[in-house]
């Protein structure tokens, strides 16, 4: 069987995808996110529509996997196993999807002590279970899969994620000179994440082409997913574009008049030239997902159907 | 056994009883004298009815200092609650609150007097270990815990706003007939395996259980949650069964506060990684962790501060005095 008709080799959109105009669209909320993440205050509308075509294709392509997965062990629907097990390669991000479902089980305890009322919504709560089924859940398929050991040492692994510190660091640069203003807003699409437009996220996703569905915990896992393939994008494109703008000025800090002169108002060639706004652009994008392709396909092993990388496992 | 038999089995067990205390007056300055329980078995419901805690409270539903605490040596600690030296909490509650709480013969009628002092305590700049309302008892002061000086003391006081509390009734208890019999109870056992009742005063929901033990939340002090716990096992027991008061414990306490200035939050959680952690996409706070004292800190933005996790109310002060220096370190100018 041949890799999905809609995802050539090298190709980064479904572009081949019919997809009606009256479909539900993330792009505001995908611009909102980037800020947050470290693009300018205004991202570019067609960087986000980007965005948004490319993780929609690996969301759906990543749907597709795990649906045979579903399949070829019995299962009506598609749980939170069969995507663990897809991620089963990179143990980096298998560990953050670990700690993500960690933290969504210690929030909703943590809430029910401050909200007396919600003692009585959710009955299974006092329950031993109730508390942590997530990762429960999430352990239970690991030791499953487990043949070495590797996979249940994640969970308890305490080390650093270089990728979160590089985040956490670079957002705190991003926001050591906004006024209060300015980061009152920044904090507040710091807070959008798919999840919390559950409804809209699967509208969005569009199951209709699978033949089964994802539960209520996978679709949480993939809501996740999304969010953490869109900050990759960001990571990436803003490394790229970085190295871009100092391509040509490889002695940039050696300064004498006459370069001074002759530098000053032809940086660098059309292709890199920023906006004022210094936006993440379509082009740094292509150029990071080409990079993380040929990195992640090369060499690794035969199957990778879709012919792209996901970025995200 | 009727109603009333149950009543006089009661009064009797509190004649005969000198340990057995109730608090007449709710004076403060008098708050500490020694049990006269012998003078006033007699006078019980009188005085009761004539308290003055709140209007909202049922005729029938006085009476509880009598319920056995098994506490043991209760009857030489009437007299000393003024140093309480014994425990650290009776500090904070004494100078605070009237230091009721410590021993359960006194127990407390003045949670209304009680709110009244902690108010008193935040305007007057306390410190957590060393409240001076006017208030205060005419008591030596407690010795209190050397304190390292702080350079500057917040100024704030986190305001408590719910305590959760276990006792164990002892007994094992039958869900449907109390259900059935008592006011304001819910019992749905498919849903959830407690009987689910509420008061109005001190305003609390108690998780009741088949095997004895009672879960009590909504309180705003220790000494409600007490009362309350209190006035619970009350109506079980009017219901018919020997219920006690045992191991009475505060589980948790949250309380929150507002440093009233922004806090830049990527910066506490860059530089505290170990405690904190920060993911605004998940929750739109920081979720500190500090280990001493073992206390969860939810800190946002806007500068509201919720701790949560304590067991007693020093815990609470003493983890806010921590952090407010920090965050004044990140504040957002």
């Amino acid at each position: 069987q041949v890799g999905k008709s809609d995802v050539m080799a090298g190709s980064v959109t479904s572009s081949s995808k019919e997809r009606p105009a009256s479909r539900t669209s993330f792009i505001p909320e995908l611009q909102s996110m980037m800020f947050a993440l470290g693009d300018t205050r205004r991202p570019l509308y067609e960087t986000a529509a980007l965005v948004e075509d490319i993780v929609h294709t690996q969301l759906i392509n990543m749907l597709h996997q795990a649906c045979e997965g579903a399949s070829l062990r019995g299962s009506r629907v598609i749980s939170a196993e069969d995507i663990l097990f897809l991620m089963r390669r990179d143990k980096k991000k298998l560990a953050r999807v670990l700690k993500y479902l960690q933290f969504r089980d210690y929030k909703s305890k943590l809430l029910k002590n401050l909200e007396e009322e919600d003692v009585q919504q959710e009955p299974g709560g006092l329950a031993a279970g109730g508390n942590q089924r997530r990762q429960r859940l999430a352990q239970d398929f690991l030791a499953w899969m487990d043949q070495t050991g590797e996979f249940l040492s994640l969970a308890e692994k305490q080390e650093v994620d270089p990728v979160k510190q590089e985040r956490m660091e670079r957002l705190e640069r991003h926001t050591r000179n906004m006024d209060p203003a300015q980061y009152a807003e920044f904090c507040e699409s710091r807070q959008l994440s798919f999840a919390k437009k559950a409804s809209k996220f699967r509208d969005w996703l569009d199951c209709s082409s699978l033949e089964l569905k994802p539960n209520s915990i996978a679709t949480e896992i993939l809501s996740y997913l999304a969010y953490e393939t869109v900050a990759q994008i960001v990571d990436l494109s803003l490394l790229v574009k970085q190295e871009m703008t100092v391509k040509n000025n490889p002695v940039s800090h050696v300064i004498s008049a006459s370069y001074i002169h002759y530098n000053t108002h032809t940086e660098s060639s059309p292709a890199t030239v920023e906006p004022p706004s210094g936006a993440i652009q379509p082009c740094h994008i292509r150029e990071a997902i080409r990079r993380y392709n040929y990195r992640h396909t090369v060499g690794t092993h035969a199957y990778r159907r879709s012919g792209m990388a996901f970025l995200t496992c | 056994m009727d109603d009333l038999a149950l009543e006089r089995y009661f009064d009797d067990s509190i004649a005969n009883d000198p340990s057995y205390m109730v608090e007449e007056e709710l004076d403060l300055q008098n708050s500490l004298k020694e049990s006269h329980a012998s003078s006033t078995n007699s006078q019980n419901s009188s005085n009761l009815l004539g308290e003055t805690e709140t209007s909202g409270r049922l005729s029938n539903d006085l009476d509880l200092s009598f319920l056995p605490d098994d506490l043991g040596n209760q009857s030489s600690t009437t007299t000393v609650l003024a140093t309480a030296a014994t425990n650290q909490n009776a500090e904070l509650d004494v100078l605070e609150d009237s230091g009721i709480n410590l021993d359960d013969n006194l127990h407390d009628m003045a949670a209304v007097k009680c709110q009244v002092t902690v108010n008193l305590g935040s305007e007057s700049n306390a410190s957590p270990f060393c409240p001076m309302t006017p208030m205060t008892p005419m008591t030596p002061m407690t010795p209190m815990t050397p304190m390292t000086p702080v350079t500057e003391k917040s100024g704030i006081i986190p305001q408590l706003q719910n305590i959760v509390s276990t006792v164990n009734l002892g007994c094992p208890l039958d869900l449907k007939f109390i259900a059935l019999q008592a006011r304001n109870a819910e019992y749905n056992p498919k849903r959830f395996a407690a009987v689910i009742m509420r008061i109005r005063e001190p305003r609390t929901t108690a998780l009741i259980f088949s095997s004895g033990k009672m879960v009590c939340t909504g309180a705003k002090s220790e000494e409600e949650s007490r009362l309350a716990a209190r006035k619970y096992a009350r109506v079980v027991q009017k219901l018919g069964f020997p219920a006690r008061f045992l191991d009475f414990k505060i589980q948790n306490m949250v309380a929150s506060c507002d440093v009233c200035f922004p806090i830049r939050l990527e910066g506490l959680v860059l530089t505290h990684q170990q405690f904190s952690s920060y993911e605004p996409e998940l929750f739109p706070g920081l979720i500190y962790r500090m280990v001493k004292p073992r206390i969860v800190l939810l800190i946002f933005v806007s500068g509201k501060v919720v701790l949560t996790g304590a067991k007693e109310r020093a815990e609470i002060y003493e983890a806010f005095e921590n952090i407010y220096p920090i965050l004044k370190g990140f504040r957002k100018q």
